[in-house]
């Protein structure tokens, strides 16, 4: 039976709460003893709350979009100015926001890194477990609570920034240059890397690639040197094959970790093909990671893993960083290692060499 | 993080009554936050502008409960929402990467079920309201456009009758109401006798 204008009415005034108590009486009756209407009735009371409720979010989502574009509207023209800074100008920005920071920081982490290497709980614990992650989820609370021991013992100077990121990086040339995922280090104020010795250094942004997840840095110490030598390994331009051998040396924790694998598929993510696809495990605070192959042919670096339903690991491949090497300024003074040492060595003796250029990318941010 | 104010509890009831001035408040007070976050863990732009929005649309529905409390601050809510939302996200892509930097910062385990209830009431909800609005679409004029003039556009009877050309509000509304037994009728598949 269709439902008629009456029908509607109650209903409308019903949800409006508008009946008249006596009219609310012979309804409520009428619902006790007539099947059928009731049945019509709460479809009528269904639908009209159904289309209102519709109603009244949509237009709850077109105040969203409304408000949404107004507030990034204005947020809009200070984001574009940082973005369009040249290059150059980097550095200054980061050694005038880094002094300030640069003195207690030092101090803090230095005190940092003893307080831990005294704890040898964690050690066990690091062995124990085994998971990388889990461990690093504890060292992180770790390093936090310390930093915080930290802070309240030294109330009248609190650390301006706290680290908040990490990733590994690899040398590029000995004197200062070097890459590391560009996801690393594009959300901090300012980056230090920590080398095998401990030891910290800071360094700016030289040039990026957003999309292709690379970024070039330099240590801004004036003579840095990496290692004693020139750096051992070479670079790239041409795609390795399917199943190469590769290894990989990064810094989940605070001890370099080595891990190997192969080339799984000659395309990353979706079909990227600035990318490799690789079985080999890694974990948080890898990226940036060299992916070598068995002659110490420099292939890329380590940039996502696949989510949990995919055991994949992503490497941005070299050529992309090459590509962003020829923008930057002076790119022709930057002279990449032409010979490779590493060809004829066992893995060992690999890694050994690969230590000095190989390190700790930490990122702050206040 | 700390629990609803009172405050809070009045900003809720003014963003369930469609308020401007308490929706651009919640937003400026955490879209920064939460969009960056989602930026950090693989969305773009344009996915954080949409999980954020979302968000705000699943606390909207939640707050048209009048009964509806809050057991952390809106802020803290929304927060774990767009979580879940991403996440979810995520897992019907099935393949994203996820990032291998190391967070070092504050990580709240707010994986809550409560959350994933709210969602999932939301989605059944969206699935409703859009087999409604297909049934809306296909009743035919003038009952599509008085109906959405009416529900979608809040206007009230003697503007209807105006735009529509009905003599009179009355007429709109008896107009309206053969138009309510069209779409019961498309929606629910009740044959009329």
């Amino acid at each position: 039976m269709s439902i008629n204008n009456n029908t509607w009415e109650l209903a409308e005034a019903y949800i409006a709460g508008s009946l008249p108590q006596e009219e609310l009486n012979e309804l409520n009756n009428r619902l006790a003893g007539d099947v059928e209407f009731t049945n019509e009735f709460n479809e009528a009371i269904n639908l009209i709350n159904s289309i209102n409720g519709s109603g009244k979010q949509k237009r709850f989502r077109t105040m969203l979009r409304d408000v949404h574009e107004k507030q990034t509207l204005s947020n809009q023209p200070a984001k574009t100015k940082r973005i369009v800074l040249p290059a150059h100008f980097w550095r200054t920005a980061a050694v005038a926001a880094g002094v300030a920071i640069l003195t207690s920081t030092i101090t803090i982490w230095s005190i940092n890194y003893t307080l831990k290497k005294s704890d040898s709980k964690y050690n066990t614990i690091s062995r124990k477990v085994g998971a990388i992650e889990k461990v690093q989820a504890q060292q992180q609370a770790q390093q936090n609570k310390l930093i915080e021991i930290i802070n309240t013992k030294n109330k009248p100077t609190p650390p301006p920034s706290d680290v908040k990121y990490t990733g590994t990086g690899f040398a590029l040339t000995n004197d200062g240059y070097f890459v590391t995922a560009y996801h690393v280090i594009s959300d901090g104020d300012s980056v230090y890397i920590q080398n095998h010795d401990g030891d910290y250094f800071k360094a700016f942004v030289v040039n990026f690639n957003a999309d292709a997840d690379v970024a070039i840095l330099k240590v801004e110490k004036k003579n840095f040197r990496f290692g004693k030598n020139e750096v051992p390994y070479t670079f790239t331009g041409s795609k390795a094959g399917l199943g190469a051998g590769i290894f990989t040396l990064g810094y989940p924790k605070d001890e370099v970790v080595y891990s190997e694998g192969y080339i799984s598929a000659k395309n990353g993510f979706q079909g990227n093909t600035l990318q490799y696809t690789l079985e080999l495990p890694a974990g948080h605070g890898q990226s940036g990671s060299p992916v070598i192959d068995g002659n110490g042919n420099i292939l890329g670096l380590l940039t996502a893993v696949g989510s949990q339903n995919e055991a994949n690991t992503y490497a941005v491949s070299s050529k992309a960083l090459l590509e962003l090497l020829h923008t930057i300024p002076n790119a022709a003074s930057l002279h990449l290692p032409k010979s490779n040492k590493l060809g004829r060595m066992s893995r060992e003796q690999q890694i050994e060499k690969m230590e000095a250029y190989t390190f700790s990318v930490k990122v702050y941010k206040k | 993080m700390h629990s609803p104010t009172n405050s809070e509890q009045q900003q809720l009831a003014a963003l369930a009554a469609g308020g401007r001035a308490a929706t651009e408040q919640i937003y400026q007070q955490n879209y920064h936050i939460i969009s960056s976050w989602l930026i950090k863990n693989g969305g773009g732009p344009v996915d954080a502008a949409d999980i954020f929005q979302e968000a705000m649309v699943v606390l909207f529905g939640k707050a048209q409960d009048e009964s509806f409390r809050l057991t952390c601050s809106i802020g803290t809510y929304l927060f774990a929402i767009s979580k879940h939302l991403w996440y979810k996200k995520l897992q019907t892509q099935h393949k994203s990467p996820v990032f291998l930097q190391d967070r070092t910062g504050e990580e709240d385990n707010d994986l809550g079920i409560a959350y994933d209830d709210d969602i999932n009431v939301h989605s059944e909800r969206e699935a409703h309201y859009e087999q409604l609005n297909n049934a809306l679409d296909q009743i035919g004029e003038p009952c599509r456009s008085l109906l959405k003039a009416y529900y979608h556009h809040d206007k009230n009877m003697q503007e209807i009758a105006a735009d529509f050309g009905y003599t009179n509000p009355e007429n709109a509304k008896n107009q309206k109401y053969k138009c309510l037994t069209r779409l019961r009728k498309l929606f629910y598949g009740v044959q009329a006798k």
